[in-house]
């Protein structure tokens, strides 16, 4: 439905290959001139074969559905005919029409701009939070004990959102821990869990809350990759922790951080759906209709399948786009980026 | 509609072949001509009352009299259980065939056939592998919404009356993927199954789609969707009465509300807060008065239970963990004693009763009596229509399709007979012991091993039986229930299936969402004003000229 294709943001992201080891270039590559196609199968065969896997699940599970997408340029019927395939062959086509519809619905710009809201929000507030946690926990000498908040703090992130949505209404809402105390010193709780107006805080604490530990994991790797002897040669010299930190830990992560961001922008438009579907009554429409939320009430749920899947393609192409275009600056300061063109 | 990028639409050959999709561009091209727009779906109207022709031939059957008198459509109530059981059923229905089922079912999935001993016991008996798919009846819709276009199902599917609205051209999908039942059970073809022959035929007429009868309904045994139901052994202790106007119950609220304990009133009651002060609730929520076709939102009603809900939620009456999230768990809170009235369905009496006693000592939880905000004259929502409807996959074989209906035939065994007992409490000395005046009364076995794999297949003619774990429920449920048959909405559609157009559909959530706005304080009482203007423009009017064509057309 929304043709996201294998990118994910950093508290999702799979811990990537982080940095060249800084070991002098190994030999170089055997001749490539000259070689058959065929004996260069015969070469990479062990590799091929070990990508087999990966390339059938993303066929299967990315780029087969991604055919569906047609459907955002039809008057979909899913009962014409005898089966989804021929349903979608007896559907007319009416060009850009649904995509009209969709840019025409104020709801659907509310949701746009909710979403953009919070992507910017939580770039600016929330994205360096992983790194600083990061960096944080590698200076905690103790294994035992980095190893122990480790496992604290990645905990939440396996915890579906209907239990942290809860965990912070028992700690936070109205019959929850907080108001409660407040109650019993003769105090008046506030409004924390229905406030639309502080509804970005919430939400943004509550993704930081079940993912932050989760997405250090990538910059503590990238933290183990800068040599050594770069800190050792920099005290010798007489630079602080500050100055270190400053001069030696923060330009080794660069690729990496400049990575996340790319991918983090690409999934700009995809903010969640079930945080705000289960908080959605709480406080309203106007501050939580998201896009995903916003194509399951008008695609899925009155299944105008059309219009539904012109709004996730809308959401994919714009996503493309912000990686291309955060790619081409990335390389453009002299960044690794995601991808070269060869 | 206007659209600017018409234009575009003309490439869509090239846009075909460029996707090499050539081919299917040239089988479909008869639909290619009419581009640019979309059929709007603009609902259908079928007066059910006058297609007796598909309808099976109705031959009572009665085993048991009745101990209570249930006022229609409420049903009548049997205390005492019957001394001897027929056999209704001597050949077994089953050639040996494998039925995929799916039902609802709210609570734990239990296992399958071969590690099921209640299961095992009914195929044996049934002489055939009945293999249930239980999925959780809360997300029953979004599942639905799944398989249906997917139109991957299994031999024989459930679907609860209430999500038939939340899925669009549900005529379409029937025709598309159900079998068309009018040829196996139409009239006098009833005959060989005599269990489906005893359900009430207004359950049956409720069961057509495009003139043919589609479904096996699983008849009401009570009209009423919603009641409010009060701890009755906290109220005692704190002497809060019972309300019987809206004052009372506002009231009631304050009276009980205690945040210091943790305690408060209500859940959501909106549904019931409309019933409350008269909205109108037919086909959710439209009436005929002076001539005039009005939804609720027109009402003078809706705006004064707006109000009223609203002044709920501002004082801070309705539990905040409700307020906060859908994930919360009115039932539970109830249950737990945080929340002393609460909104549910009648259906949850019993099963709440007879599970939370067994925690709470004392636990007494009753129906509020249906009153007026004036005192006066309540009005009830309410109908007969069937609770679930019981579908079999199309293009099964002749013969599966009379295995099927000979399965649904057995699990439609009234009470009085052994198939009835097998169903609904299993095996003797396995599933049930016999308690007083014979009545079985469950193990826990049974409460592990029965989720209503078959019970949801297919409804008994109504009866509400005794239950040994709540001695009292059968009488306080059917005097509850008959004081009110008097009060229900006279429904001006009632014998007209009604689907609406699509534009009135789109329309529906987005207004709820700014009702809930204003219920919720964020939005003041005068803009309903807008939001109803916003409402008939958005699809609204369609809808109330859909349902005044829908009369005109019936005559009436």
């Amino acid at each position: 439905m929304t043709g996201k294709t294998g990118v994910a943001g950093p508290a999702q992201a799979r811990p990537l290959p982080v940095q060249a080891t800084p070991e002098p270039q190994a030999a170089p590559p055997p001749a490539r001139r000259g070689m058959t196609l065929r004996a260069k199968f015969h070469r990479d065969r062990a590799l091929l074969l070990m990508t087999v896997p990966a390339v059938l699940l993303l066929t299967v599970f990315h780029y087969l559905p991604l055919l569906g997408n047609v459907v955002a340029f039809m008057d979909y019927d899913q009962w014409a005919g005898d089966s989804a395939v021929e349903a979608i062959v007896n559907s007319p086509f009416i060009g850009f029409t649904n995509f009209a519809e969709l840019f025409e619905d104020s709801q659907f710009w509310d949701a746009l701009r909710n979403t953009l809201t919070l992507t910017a929000f939580q770039l600016v507030f929330f994205f360096p939070l992983p790194i600083a946690l990061a960096i944080l926990l590698n200076s905690v000498l103790s294994p035992r004990l980095r190893g122990f908040i480790q496992t604290v703090v990645y905990l939440p992130h396996f915890f579906s959102w209907v239990l942290v949505v809860t965990f912070f209404v028992q700690m936070l809402g109205g019959a929850g821990l907080l108001a409660t105390v407040l109650r019993d010193n003769g105090m008046e709780p506030w409004n924390i869990m229905g406030n639309p107006d502080t509804f970005i805080l919430l939400v943004s604490t509550q993704g930081l809350w079940k993912d932050v530990g989760w997405g250090t994991i990538i910059f503590l790797a990238a933290l183990t990759a800068i040599d050594q002897s770069l800190y050792e040669a920099a005290a010798s010299d007489g630079a602080t922790r500050w100055r270190r930190l400053w001069h030696v830990t923060l330009p080794g992560l660069r690729p990496v951080v400049v990575l996340l961001l790319i991918l983090q922008l690409g999934n700009a438009l995809t903010v969640g759906f079930e945080q705000f579907y289960l908080q959605r009554e709480a406080v309203g429409r106007q501050a939580a209709e998201v896009l995903d939320t916003y194509v399951y009430y008008l695609g899925l749920a009155t299944q105008d399948y059309g219009v539904g899947t012109a709004a996730g393609l809308f959401k994919a192409v714009i996503g493309l786009f912000l990686i291309l275009i955060a790619n081409r600056l990335a390389r453009r300061f002299g960044e690794e980026g995601v991808f070269v063109r060869s | 509609m206007d659209n600017p990028l018409a234009g575009a639409a003309a490439n869509r050959r090239s846009f075909l072949s460029l996707m090499g999709l050539g081919a299917i561009a040239v089988a479909g091209g008869g639909t290619l001509a009419g581009c640019g727009e979309k059929a709007a779906n603009e609902g259908t109207a079928q007066q059910v009352d006058q297609l007796s022709a598909v309808l099976p031939k109705y031959q009572p059957l009665e085993l048991v009299q009745p101990d209570i008198k249930g006022v229609s459509p409420v049903a009548n109530g049997f205390t005492k259980y019957p001394a001897s059981l027929v056999d209704a059923i001597t050949e077994k229905p089953g050639r040996g065939s494998t039925i995929t089922t799916m039902t609802p079912y709210w609570g734990q999935v239990p296992a399958g056939p071969g590690q099921n001993a209640y299961l095992d016991a009914i195929n044996a008996e049934l002489g055939a592998v009945v293999t249930p798919g239980i999925q959780d009846g809360n997300t029953y819709a979004d599942k639905l919404n799944a398989i249906l276009p997917a139109r991957d199902i299994p031999d024989v599917l459930c679907i609860p009356s209430w999500e038939i609205p939340k899925i669009p051209n549900f005529s379409e999908a029937v025709k598309a993927l159900f079998e068309d039942l009018s040829d196996h059970l139409a009239g006098d073809k009833v005959k060989p199954y005599a269990m489906l022959a005893n359900l009430p035929t207004v359950a049956w007429s409720n069961a057509i789609w495009n003139q043919r009868l589609m479904a096996v309904p699983w008849p009401t045994d009570g009209p009423y969707p919603w009641a409010l139901f009060y701890r009755k052994d906290i109220t005692d202790v704190l002497g809060a009465a019972v309300p019987k106007t809206a004052e009372e119950l506002y009231q009631f609220g304050k009276k009980v509300t205690s945040p210091d304990k943790g305690v408060w009133a209500f859940n959501n009651i909106l549904a019931m807060v409309e019933m409350i002060f008269r909205v109108p609730g037919a086909k959710e929520g439209w009436r005929y008065k002076d001539g005039k076709v009005e939804f609720k939102y027109e009402t003078a009603e809706f705006k004064a239970a707006l109000e009223f809900m609203a002044r709920l939620y501002k004082e801070g009456l309705v539990h905040p963990e409700v307020v906060a999230s859908k994930g919360a768990d009115a039932k539970l809170l109830f249950s737990s004693g945080k929340i002393v009235m609460v909104q549910d369905g009648v259906g949850s009496w019993l099963g709440v009763q007879a599970e939370q006693q067994k925690v709470t000592q004392g636990f007494n939880m009753q129906p509020v009596p249906y009153f007026a905000a004036d005192g006066g004259q309540p009005l009830v929502h309410g109908s007969g229509d069937p609770i679930f409807y019981t579908f079999v996959k199309k293009g099964l074989p002749k013969e599966k399709i009379a295995e099927i209906l000979g399965v649904l035939n057995f699990a439609a065994a009234p009470l009085g007979t052994k198939e009835f007992e097998l169903i609904e409490y299993g095996v003797e000395g396995k599933h049930f012991t016999r308690g007083e005046g014979g009545w079985p009364q469950g193990t826990d076995l049974q409460a592990k091993e029965k989720a209503d794999q078959f019970r949801f297949l297919a409804g008994t003619a109504p009866t509400i039986k005794y239950d040994a774990r709540v001695p009292t429920y059968v009488n306080d449920l059917i005097n509850w229930e008959n004081a009110a048959v008097g009060f229900l909405e006279k429904d001006p559609w009632s014998g007209i299936k009604i689907e609406m157009p699509a534009g009135y559909v789109k329309v529906k959530q987005p207004t709820e969402d700014k009702i809930t706005d204003i219920a919720r304080g964020r939005r003041p009482l005068s803009d309903l004003d807008v939001v109803l203007k916003e409402w008939r423009d958005g699809g609204g009017e369609e809808g109330r000229t859909f349902l005044a064509k829908a009369l005109s057309d019936a005559g009436r």
